[in-house]
């Protein structure tokens, strides 16, 4: 890919004529970043060949594929015609730990809290059953769940904003009502 | 040899023909005798033509379950992607767990760390054998 190659040469472009004394330091930094980076170089062509029609991804600095910004525009449901950003930031620790996702966009849902918090089982890190994060996992399955929260992982039994899952259970209606109210004003 | 005759068409002996490279024929023949027998029993000018060169071609590939570490997405039999980076193919060995899983042991060293369960079953992680 394009942006790893450049990335070496630069690396390479340093190593030789960067100062002797910093070297050894800035090539070890350089090589634990590169697992991960390496490990994106096949996941971010795979998730962007096979994402849900509803999901785009951006890059908003492509020598940084660990960061990226994911939007969802769900075509049906409660939060249809809103487009939802979440942020998604993969630490040096990737795959070992869970990429790290907020939601920017303010939104009225059980499992997304008003500030942003995601309760996604996938993107758990201690998780003592079988749907928590592990290394098996790759991006495509994080855009996938993270877009399946507007669909078949939409969970009103075990919120993350509790207030939101009592008003859907209160008055489904009203409800409605409100998640628009927050898609006209933040989420378009 | 009694049965020279009758098995001549069998494909060890026509595999070690008497004409194969003279000095290699202790070397392609699985069943020394048998050939050394024809060999004797009939001379080489009433064949209709010879072997002179034989090239054996062989592949190998590991019998097990998995055979790329889902940590690392590299094959076991390879080092790591972490030993790859830091020159450190010679130390890289396979881990098994009893759920007959394997990974790479330095992958496999940094996720008990988190979570002691193998990745692709979630059962508890114990180690069965660790080598290459």
């Amino acid at each position: 890919m394009i942006t790893l190659s450049k990335k070496l040469k630069e690396d390479a472009a340093r190593k030789s004529s960067g100062s002797n004394s910093k070297s050894p330091d800035l090539n070890n930094s350089t090589k634990r970043v590169s697992i991960r980076d390496r490990l994106l170089i096949k996941e971010v062509p795979e998730m962007t060949s096979s994402l849900p029609k509803t999901c785009k991804v951006h890059f908003p600095d492509v020598h940084k594929l660990h960061h990226s910004l994911l939007t969802i525009s769900p075509e049906e449901g409660y939060w249809k015609d809103g487009k939802f950003i979440f942020e998604l930031t993969l630490t040096e620790e990737y795959n070992i730990a869970p990429p790290k996702v907020r939601c920017k966009t303010k939104i009225w849902h059980p499992n997304i809290s008003e500030e942003g918090q995601i309760c996604l089982s996938l993107l758990r890190e201690h998780s003592m059953d079988g749907t928590g994060w592990a290394p098996t996992r790759t991006l495509t399955d994080v855009v996938w769940g993270l877009n399946a929260l507007f669909t078949d992982l939409l969970n009103f039994d075990d919120p993350l904003n509790i207030e939101a899952a009592d008003h859907y259970l209160r008055d489904k209606r009203d409800f409605e009502v409100k998640v628009q109210r927050y898609v006209r004003n933040y989420a378009r | 040899m009694s049965t020279t005759k009758t098995s001549t068409m069998s494909m060890p002996q026509a595999a070690a023909n008497p004409e194969v490279g003279s000095g290699t024929s202790t070397g392609t023949s699985p069943a020394g005798s048998g050939p050394g027998t024809a060999t004797n029993a009939k001379p080489s000018d009433q064949r209709l033509f010879s072997l002179k060169k034989w090239n054996i071609v062989a592949m190998w590939s590991w019998d097990v379950e998995c055979d790329t570490c889902a940590i690392c997405r590299v094959q076991v039999m390879d080092a790591c992607l972490r030993c790859q980076t830091e020159n450190k193919q010679e130390e890289c060995v396979v881990v098994w767990g009893d759920c007959n899983h394997s990974f790479h042991n330095c992958c496999m060293s940094l996720w008990v760390k988190q979570n002691n369960r193998c990745p692709l079953c979630q059962q508890e992680w114990m180690v069965q054998r660790i080598g290459k």
